[in-house]
């Protein structure tokens, strides 16, 4: 998604020869194929914050723009509190999200029953609430793309790995990959979960991880939540499809790496079904239908690493997204695409490549509103 | 002490002392409606196995109760599902009406952008199945109940118990057995577990004691943990369906269904059934309904033991036909067929069509095992690759029986000679070749039904999720090549039954439009569970090891 985000921008503000290589032997296979297709304005971090408004006004017009209907509906994201800790967290997230301009609301619990009738809200605190958040179905969104920059002129191969990239003398870059070796400008890293191992095969240490997560969806029924809930102690965040499933997970301590390939561990089910039948408890009959896995890819301080690679010229990054590329993708395709254009990018700069390393190494803001 | 009662107006309370929901219901199995997730059309019950969602019922509460795995209480409330006023007359239906060639949810229905809060209104409640269930206070869940065994075997049929039989008869070992009926039969010295359906089997983990375990529903919904040093899947196969114009019509149903809904009763829900398949499985289907076929037709040729069958109860053939659609805006009347070649289309009177064709492998077990599976060209499907011993590549994970494709006829004997390889008694041996039986090859018989199909009545190459074959085409019109893609873009095979009835037909029917062998088409990831499974089992469950770093 980031990477077609980007390419399409590029594409449009006519920067030449396109080309988007992706090892998944169909599109969609990475996490844009994966996720719950939640996208939010609420967060820690003003920054994140509007990338993120950016990006819903995008997916409004998406329809229009693309002619394929992602069925974005905006029926709100709830942040459930259920300890003291969770209320204070949530409060200043609220108190941010409104600052930044946005109408987040603040419920009690009645406030949280009368939004989602049937939830258990027994040991609820309250929650925070912003109407124009919303969910939307993530394939029509790259099917959108993917013919909108092919009719661009972009080359789209897949099923095509990327072995190396290296400097040249005359500063361009040669990649050398399952596509033979092509000569780039530019390289934009928008690998995902791989984004390390990209980078790494370029020579450059770049501090991502990539992180499984596990989710799953059930059988379908009547509309009965509308909103995407999510539950900032666990991790547990789920919401109703348009075709009725109940599409979601929750946090796990899954170790770092690709060790476990997309498989789904019994574990998650028996902790998400938990998690679950504790706010319904009439669902216990409800049946989940399928789970999978995808990878998030975690940066340090939980906020994405975007633009020029300060020491290899060409190489610009577009990763440590952390599971929020789908909700983010729109605003950073076109950072992204104005950084690789050399233009001058203010708002990239909390995202800075080079702000983990060297003297000018900052603590900066954390982003922790790592969920849903 | 009250019958159940039936919330579907006009309908007498189901039978109390029918075995299911269906058994009892007013007007037979075949009578029962439910309407299909997007269009509403008018649907019956199929498979029989509780996979299909042609059965959904609510019961006390409880949404998307599988009507025909059901069996019925004295008090319970029983109602039909996604249809108002009722599934005889539903209003859902206007859409199918309306829209003949289908609603093209992927690039329809964005304009005029003010509307799309009402399309989304509109959708999403003609989607779903049931209504959320009757609220309730947590309860904790029943805790998973646990086995330790030597060797864990999934399926009571003939070649699994043979396997547990000749286990036991050696000292020491131990053995479980589960299966989602309740024959109650299986032999002494052995663990029986039964209405118990297996879900969840992760690949093995090396270096433990009992690097498999197994995860299964109990009869009373509660987990079971069956942790085995090594497991047999015996799983068997089941029906697979076809796709023809209106073929999602109730009294469409596969042999399964046909032999389900007639158990128990001398009076079968049909009097003049087409008999779809030119095989074994046709031949079984006439020997049990001989007096109430009105017709066989096959895609490609019909075995000598049909004939013989057909020509006792004086049952027309129609050998190299093509199903071209079923008639009958409700129940099905009839099935208009043609010879291939050039034959012309002509009409056939039916109130059933039984499909009889091919039986497929319930290969889940070993697709979420890791194990490897290979295409097999007859009967077009994916079995587990395995050795001439019965294991399978992944070591310690055997099969026997319809799922390793062995031939019908002993199966007593394959039990008998993979369970003497797993006591080591004879070498497990090399990797055998696929095996031979030869049901009718279907793939030259889509790429001719591709060519010739009438445009008329609506081809749901999905079922559950009401996915049309023209979307299919669409899918791969646009670039969107090979079952992983079309099944993203389209929706197909993500439904109830987990891609069973239109996986085997999509990867024909992709392979003729795509002009490319099947295994280039590829095939889907399998996810687990292997049939959905209630959260409340999940619940159950120990929160697991994490995963190996």
């Amino acid at each position: 998604m980031t990477g077609l985000f980007t390419a399409y921008r590029l594409a449009r503000a006519g920067a030449g020869r396109i080309v988007v290589l992706d090892r998944g032997s169909y599109l969609s296979n990475g996490a844009s194929g994966r996720n719950g297709g939640g996208v939010r304005q609420q967060w820690e971090t003003p920054e994140t914050i509007r990338l993120a408004r950016e990006a819903v006004a995008a997916y409004r017009r998406f329809g229009s723009e693309f002619g394929v209907n992602p069925w974005f509906r905006q029926s709100g994201y709830l942040f459930l509190a259920d300890s003291p800790a969770e209320v204070e967290r949530l409060q200043a997230v609220h108190r941010t999200v409104t600052r930044e301009g946005l109408p987040s609301r603040w419920l009690t619990p009645a406030g949280v029953a009368r939004l989602v009738p049937g939830l258990w809200t027994a040991g609820l605190l309250g929650g925070s609430y912003l109407e124009s958040d919303g969910t939307l179905y993530p394939f029509p969104v790259v099917w959108g793309l993917f013919e909108a920059v092919r009719e661009l002129g972009v080359e789209v191969c897949l099923g095509t790995e990327v072995y190396r990239i290296s400097g040249r003398d005359d500063r361009r870059l040669s990649v050398d990959g399952g596509y033979g070796r092509l000569d780039a400008d530019i390289v934009v890293n928008a690998a995902g979960g791989w984004s390390s191992e990209v980078a790494r095969r370029a020579g450059i240490d770049l501090p991502t991880r990539p992180v499984r997560h596990e989710i799953c969806a059930t059988e379908p029924l009547k509309p009965f939540v509308d909103p995407m809930v999510v539950r900032a102690s666990d991790g547990l965040y789920f919401s109703q499809t348009m075709r009725g499933e109940l599409v979601g997970g929750l946090s796990m301590p899954h170790a770092e790496g690709f060790g476990a390939g997309m498989t789904t561990s019994a574990g998650f089910l028996a902790r998400y079904a938990r998690a679950i039948l504790g706010l319904y408890p009439a669902l216990r009959e409800l049946r989940i239908l399928r789970a999978w896995s995808g990878y998030y890819d975690e940066s340090p301080d939980g906020l994405p690493i975007l633009g020029a690679d300060p020491a290899l010229p060409g190489f610009v990054h577009a990763a440590g997204l952390g599971g929020h590329g789908f909700m983010l993708a729109p605003a950073i395709g076109r950072l992204v695409a104005a950084a690789a254009l050399g233009e001058a990018t203010p708002e990239l700069a909390p995202f800075a490549p080079g702000r983990f390393a060297g003297p000018t190494a900052r603590p900066g803001s954390r982003e922790q509103l790592s969920l849903g | 002490m009250d019958p159940p009662t039936v919330a579907d107006p006009g309908a007498a309370p189901t039978d109390p002392s029918a075995p299911t929901i269906l058994d009892g219901w007013p007007g037979g199995p075949l009578g029962f409606r439910q309407r299909s997730i997007r269009y509403h059309r008018p649907r019956a019950p199929v498979c029989g196995r509780g996979d299909c969602t042609g059965c959904l019922v609510r019961v006390n509460g409880v949404p998307n109760v599988r009507a025909c795995q059901y069996r019925p209480g004295p008090n319970d409330r029983i109602e039909t599902e996604n249809a108002w006023p009722s599934p005889r007359f539903d209003l859902g239906r206007i859409f199918d009406l309306l829209f003949p060639r289908g609603i093209d949810t992927t690039r329809g229905l964005l304009r005029p952008s003010a509307a799309r809060p009402v399309y989304q209104w509109v959708v999403r409640r003609l989607a779903g199945y049931g209504r959320f269930p009757t609220p309730s206070a947590p309860t904790p869940p029943a805790p998973a109940r646990r086995f330790e065994a030597e060797v864990g075997i999934v399926g009571a049929g003939p070649a699994g118990r043979a396997v547990a039989a000749r286990l036991a008869l050696e000292p020491g070992g131990t053995t479980v057995i589960l299966d989602r009926t309740d024959s109650g039969r299986g032999p002494a010295g052995t663990t029986r577990l039964f209405r118990s359906t297996a879900v969840f089997l992760p690949p093995p983990v090396a270096g433990r004691e009992r690097p498999f375990t197994l995860w299964a529903v109990g009869p009373g919904g509660e987990g079971l943990r069956i942790e085995a040093r090594q497991v047999v899947v015996a799983t068997g196969g089941y029906d697979a369906s076809l796709l023809f114009g209106n073929g999602d019509r109730p009294g469409v149903l596969t042999a399964d269904g046909a032999l389900a809904f007639a158990a128990g009763t001398d009076r079968p829900p049909f009097a003049e059934a087409v008999v779809v398949g030119g095989g074994p499985r046709a031949a079984e289907i006439l020997d049990r309904f001989g007096d109430r076929v009105g017709a066989v037709v096959a895609p490609t040729s019909i075995d000598p033991e049909v004939v013989d069958r057909a020509a006792q109860h004086g049952i027309p053939l129609y050998p190299r036909t093509l199903l071209l659609r079923a008639r009958g805006f409700g129940r099905v009347t009839g099935v208009d067929l043609a010879a291939r070649g050039s034959g012309p289309s002509f009409h056939r009177r039916a109130d059933a069509v039984i499909v009889a064709l091919r039986r497929l492998p319930n290969a889940q077990l070993f697709f979420q095992a890791g194990a490897r599976l290979l295409w097999h060209p007859r009967p077009g499907a994916y079995f587990p690759r395995l050795t001439e011993g019965g294991e399978s590549s992944v070591p310690g994970l055997w099969g026997v029986g319809g799922v390793a494709g062995d031939p019908p006829g002993d199966p007593v004997a394959q039990g008998i000679r993979v369970a003497e390889a797993i006591l080591g008694h004879r070498p497990t041996g090399e990797p055998r070749p696929l095996p031979r039986w030869e049901p009718p090859e279907l793939e030259g018989y889509v790429a001719e039904l591709a060519a010739r199909r009438p445009p008329r009545g609506k081809w749901v190459a999905c079922p559950c999720e009401d996915v049309l074959l023209s979307e299919v085409e669409e899918a791969v019109r646009r670039g969107y090549h090979g079952i992983e893609a079309v099944k993203r873009y389209t929706g197909l095979g993500t439904g109830l039954c987990q891609g069973r009835y239109c996986l085997p037909d999509a990867l024909l029917w992709l392979a003729a439009l795509e002009h490319r062998p099947i295994p280039e088409i590829g095939y889907i990831t399998q996810r687990p569970p292997v049939v959905p499974t209630p959260l409340g089992t999940w619940a159950g469950l120990p929160d697991g090891e994490e995963a190996a770093p």
